[in-house]
């Protein structure tokens, strides 16, 4: 087992090099130097610059160097936490990404967790009362979900939230919460501005999990190790969550890893919506406003977020089958 | 001649072999599955007995109900029984429970699943939970009816694991399925049937998936602890040789019902029903020119949707008679001169 996870964390660590190469390639990519859009700027805003603060300029972004050793500088920095200083608004890139990155993650986080906790139990029943009424209504129910695009749903909730239930819309926090240290009621604030967000950005993939699992544990119970699991006289809810559930779970789990960076990157509209300050609509500036630091950094830190996962699915993967393990 | 009725049989079952000391007795059984294509009648009226510490091996072609049979008395088959009894009757008890009365899922039925009766399947490669280790699997049973003690349930699961025969039980408890071969499972699989010393083991085709050398060894292994342990076993086939290895006695099934039933060499030295007399003529021997066609029984089993009137063999059968076959069901009766040899056949009324 330790052999397995020291394998794949030296998987990551080498695809997270590949990864950081394509990113700073990226940053590179558009025309002229990124010294040359500085330039611009501070000539924009005013005054003449003298070449010797032009030249330190230039060893500070090392434009004069070869491609790798611009890379080596550059991800050396990143290391530290210095991911370079967004053009944009001449703000670290690391201080606009981190509490972004932290808002997306939760918010993805706990979007799964609700998608998990809803479409495996849902997915079992639909299951196990096959071609009964309620299974016919949650097949219904998960066709919706999956066909309802995103935002309409996050419209449509968002109107009703204001006008039904009168809840606050928008943003993370009331004005009167927004700065003061976390209690009960800060929190409570917070999951009534977020709960939109997190059912909109949950309900495509619970619905597909959903059939996914009713599908799987449809061919599970087929298999003949139900019987033998029957056949000892365990009781029925035994032979289900014990015995096939746990063997009808793996896509479930292997989905995992590409679920995560999808949230985070399927939020942007939801966020752009809902007007949360997370890390989708930073990075659709970013890329508009050809910030490329910004973009690129982002695009790295989505890349590993995508590896985490893959990392935390294959674990989960080997502790539930034993043959992941073993292989 | 004789036509015995019994008292718990009904207009289709004649005769009844009547024992005191049967671990099993299924009396005019019929299941029928409700398909969107149609209803299939895969049991039509199947009764027979298992007599106590004896192996009765049920053979017949594909499709001929012997599954079924075993599921039922395991209450795990997936159609529905629609009449019929099938009385159990467990070690030192003289109390007969009918199954068929007792609830699918309820605590006295899987009180008497893998306890009193248990069942080994036809494939040992999938009738193991990946996800477990085989020592798991089987103290599973072992704390369900037997003990509540963890430990205890390992020794007795380790324990049972060296009765048949795994080199270095230990070990084998704490390994998965996947890392065993597949006759290394199928000793598993009878470890995990054995386990709670059952009174009556239900196996389906428990060899037919395995090589030769396997099969004799597992067949020797069965009767060896059939020999200890005093199981009734009801070995379900459709090899012959296999029969005559494993069987006291043995009942042929054709579509849904038994159409004779006698001991092992009875029905090898004599048998009376047509379709057995086919059944055992495709069988290869040894010393029969090479080459020479072995014989194959004509025509084909009929659709299971549909129902054939009269004796359900005669449109196969070389022996039917042309008005009686086609129109009267037969009835089941002894063979002359026996009390043990029953068949269900025109010829012999
Ligand atoms: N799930 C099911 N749905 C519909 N019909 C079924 C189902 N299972 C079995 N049957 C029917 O029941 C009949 C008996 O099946 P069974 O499995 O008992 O045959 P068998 O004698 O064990 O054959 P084999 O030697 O191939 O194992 C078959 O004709 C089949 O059509
Ligand atoms: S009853 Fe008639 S058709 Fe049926 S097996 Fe006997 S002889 Fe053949
Ligand atoms: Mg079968």
């Amino acid at each position: 087992m330790l052999n397995f996870i020291a394998r794949r964390l030296v998987n990551m660590f080498f695809l997270l090099i590949v990864v950081s190469f394509v990113g700073f390639w990226i940053i590179q990519l558009p025309p002229g130097s990124i010294l040359d859009v500085q330039i611009q700027r501070l000539r924009m805003q005013g005054g003449n610059l003298p070449e010797s603060m032009i030249q330190a300029l230039r060893d500070r972004y090392g434009v004069d160097d070869p491609f790798y050793i611009q890379y080596w500088k550059w991800i050396s920095r990143s290391l530290q936490g210095d991911f370079g200083t967004s053009f944009e608004t001449d703000q670290k890139v690391a201080e606009r990404i981190y509490n972004r990155l932290g808002i997306s993650f939760g918010l993805s986080l706990t979007a799964l967790l609700f998608t998990w906790l809803v479409a495996i139990p849902i997915g079992v029943y639909s299951a196990t009362h096959r071609y009964t009424w309620p299974d016919y209504i949650i097949t219904f129910v998960q066709f919706l979900g999956l066909s309802i695009p995103g935002f309409l749903l996050a419209l449509v909730l968002l109107i009703m939230a204001s006008r039904l239930w009168d809840q606050p819309i928008g943003g993370l926090f009331s004005p009167q919460y927004a700065d003061a240290p976390w209690s009960l009621a800060k929190l409570w604030d917070f999951i009534r501005h977020v709960w939109i967000a997190v059912v909109v950005l949950a309900i495509g993939a619970t619905a597909g999990l959903t059939r996914v699992m009713r599908a799987n544990l449809l061919d599970v119970l087929n298999m003949q190790y139900i019987q033998t699991a029957r056949a000892k006289g365990l009781k029925e809810s035994t032979v289900i969550w014990k015995h096939a559930v746990r063997n009808a779970i793996h896509p479930l789990v292997m989905s995992l890893g590409t679920l995560l960076p999808a949230l985070v990157v399927g939020e942007t509209l939801i966020a752009i919506i809902l007007s949360l300050p997370t890390i989708g609509p930073l990075y659709l500036d970013a890329l508009r406003s050809q910030d490329m630091y910004l973009a690129g950094t982002i695009l790295v830190m989505l890349s590993a977020l995508l590896l985490i996962g893959n990392l935390i699915a294959d674990l989960l993967l080997a502790w539930v089958d034993p043959r992941v393990r073993l292989e | 001649m004789t036509n015995v009725a019994t008292g718990a049989g009904t207009a289709t079952t004649g005769a009844q072999i009547i024992s005191e000391d049967d671990v099993v007795r299924v009396e005019d059984l019929r299941l029928s599955f409700y398909t969107t294509l149609g209803v299939v009648r895969a049991l039509n009226g199947v009764s027979f007995n298992i007599p106590r510490g004896k192996v009765l091996g049920v053979v017949g072609e594909s499709g001929c109900g012997k599954s079924q049979t075993g599921l039922s008395i395991m209450q795990l088959t997936p159609g529905r029984i629609e009449g019929g009894r099938i009385l159990f009757r467990e070690f030192n008890t003289s109390e007969e429970i009918d199954i068929v009365k007792l609830d699918k899922n309820g605590p006295e039925m899987r009180k008497i699943r893998g306890n009193h009766i248990s069942m080994i399947f036809q494939e040992p490669m999938t009738s193991l939970n990946p996800c477990y280790t085989v020592g798991h699997q089987i103290e599973e049973a072992i704390l369900l009816h037997q003990t509540q003690d963890k430990a205890e349930a390992r020794r007795r699961a380790v324990d049972i694991l060296r009765k048949v025969g795994m080199p270095n039980p230990e070990r084998i408890a704490d390994s998965y399925p996947h890392q065993l071969s597949g006759g290394m499972r199928q000793r598993a699989m009878i470890a995990m049937a054995l386990s709670c010393t059952p009174t009556l083991l239900i196996a389906d085709e428990p060899t037919t998936a395995l090589d030769v050398t396997t099969e004799a060894q597992i067949l020797d292994l069965m009767r060896e602890l059939q020999h200890e342990i005093g199981t009734s076993i009801m070995f379900i086939t459709h090899n012959m040789g296999v029969v005559a290895q494993m069987c006291d006695e043995v009942a042929v099934m054709y579509l849904g019902r038994i159409i004779e039933r006698a001991a092992v060499d009875d029905m090898f030295y004599d048998p009376k029903h047509p379709y057995t007399i086919s059944l055992l003529r495709s069988i290869p021997r040894l010393g029969v020119a090479r080459g020479q066609k072995l014989e194959s029984i004509k025509g084909t089993v009929p659709d299971p949707y549909s129902t054939v009137p009269g004796c359900p063999f005669h449109p196969r059968c070389p022996a039917a008679i042309p008005g009686l076959c086609d129109t009267v069901m037969p009835d089941e009766v002894f063979v002359a001169g026996s009390r043990t040899h029953t068949v269900r056949c025109h010829l012999y009324t």
